[in-house]
């Protein structure tokens, strides 16, 4: 009787410890080691033409010819400080990014293709376009606060 | 781990050190205690014990098209889809039951119930829950859960329960896109006997901490005992009934969906 309602107890215990989460990588989709920290989406993101063809922003988003597509590079010594804080040329009530909020940061809005963008969805040359995956975890960055991470 | 979290754990930890406790009485588990003849309420469980070596089964249904949506139209929601789930509980020794129960929206749960304290010489029943549900057929996502049920009976007229419930992995996000994957339950739940054989229940599950979107599931019934049978008729304002769906709330406050639950006990 003691034995066993032991084993029960063990059993039960051993089940509700085995706790569980999903992986990161089963919705970065093509970019499988991509990351909210700003290195992973600059080097998965800005900088790297995915798996299943979405375009690298710095195919465009570069200082090299004239002036930078849309005013904006990218490459990875630029592109942080391009962006936080600092105010969109389409739609300039709006900042790029703005740290802590997705929802006010006008990357999001071009890489979603919202309605309000001036111009067109982001990568130009899409689809295909970023991944709802990448997407939430570019947001996630830009949630915790846009570190420079 | 957050304070309540540990305090939680403290109580499930020290309530399974009193344990042996329960064993100094013997009532007979195969007597039907009228005020709590049911090993659910709706969606909660309760201290019901299930005597070892007995098993039950249980059927719940939850149509999916909204009572107030098109009224006799679609005869209240009835020709929507439904969501059914089967049920599986097994007394493995006196006083702990194990159980199975599959949603046909592929999850399954596992669970074990064991009773700790019975009312008596204390005013409470009580009994540990651990369970862990698993979407896709237990291969996919996976949320573990620990909970006391504690419940008090009125005589043989009325049952009350309060079900503090810590789940992990609710949000069905991986955590490094969430700032909360945990959330803890608080099962209220009732069960009056207005016949001797015909019951009226209702259960809310607020999130007390944690992962909380959505609104809190509520659960009105009624329901007929037939010897080892229980018919009950429901509405709830949404499909859950395990723990971390509990968790994820129901989508709204506005809808109220019709449902039932069959249960047979083997013994
Ligand atoms: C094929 C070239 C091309 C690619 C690839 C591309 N862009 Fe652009 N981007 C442009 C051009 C051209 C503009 C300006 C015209 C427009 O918005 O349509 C622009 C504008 C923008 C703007 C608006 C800047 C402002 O301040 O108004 C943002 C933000 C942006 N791109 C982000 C991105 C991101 C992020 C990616 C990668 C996911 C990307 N772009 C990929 C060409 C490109």
């Amino acid at each position: 009787m003691r034995r066993s309602r032991q084993l029960f107890l063990a059993l039960t215990l051993a089940f509700g410890a085995a706790a569980c989460d999903e992986k990161l990588s089963s919705i970065a989709g093509p970019t499988p080691d991509l990351e909210p920290t700003f290195s992973s989406i600059q080097a998965n993101i800005f900088e790297l033409t995915d798996s299943a063809g979405r375009n690298a922003c710095t195919s465009c988003h570069t200082n090299v010819g004239r002036n930078p597509a849309g005013g904006l590079n990218l490459l990875h010594d630029a592109a942080y400080d391009q962006l936080i804080n600092v105010s969109a040329i389409q739609v300039p009530a709006l900042k790029r990014v703005t740290p802590g909020d997705p929802q006010a940061s006008y990357v999001v809005h071009k890489v979603e293709g919202r309605a309000g963008i001036v111009g067109t969805r982001m990568p130009r040359n899409g689809p295909p376009y970023m991944t709802d995956g990448q997407i939430l975890i570019l947001k996630r960055w830009i949630e915790l606060g846009a570190p420079r991470n | 781990m957050n304070r309540s979290l540990a305090r939680l754990f403290t109580a499930a930890a020290l309530s399974l050190c009193l344990a042996p406790a329960a064993f100094a009485q013997d009532d007979d588990d195969t007597v039907l205690k009228p005020a709590e003849p049911d090993f659910t309420i709706a969606s909660l469980g309760t201290n019901m014990r299930l005597p070892q070596n007995k098993m039950t089964f249980r059927l719940t249904h939850r149509f999916e098209g909204p009572l107030n949506d098109n009224g006799i139209g679609d005869l209240f929601g009835l020709d929507a889809g439904a969501q059914m789930g089967l049920e599986f509980r097994y007394g493995v020794i006196t006083g702990g039951q194990v159980g199975f129960y599959r949603t046909n929206d592929k999850t399954i749960e596992l669970f074990g119930q064991y009773s700790l304290l019975r009312q008596g010489s204390l005013p409470l029943d009580l009994s540990a829950r651990v369970g862990v549900e698993g979407t896709n057929n237990f291969q996919d996502s996976y949320s573990p859960s620990v909970g006391l049920v504690i419940s008090h009976r009125f005589g043989d007229a009325a049952a009350l329960y309060v079900e503090p419930t810590w789940v992990n992995n609710t949000n069905t996000l991986p955590k490094e896109l969430v700032d909360d994957n945990d959330s803890i339950n608080l099962g209220i739940g009732a069960r009056i006997r207005i016949r001797p054989t015909v019951y009226v229940i209702g259960e809310v599950t607020p999130r007390v901490s944690g992962f909380k979107p959505n609104s809190n599931q509520a659960t009105f019934g009624i329901e007929k005992r037939a010897g080892g049978h229980m018919f009950q008729l429901n509405i709830s304002n949404g499909f859950a009934t395990m723990p971390a769906s509990l968790a994820r709330g129901a989508f709204t406050t506005d809808n109220w969906y019709l449902g039932f639950n069959l249960a047979r006990k083997f013994y």
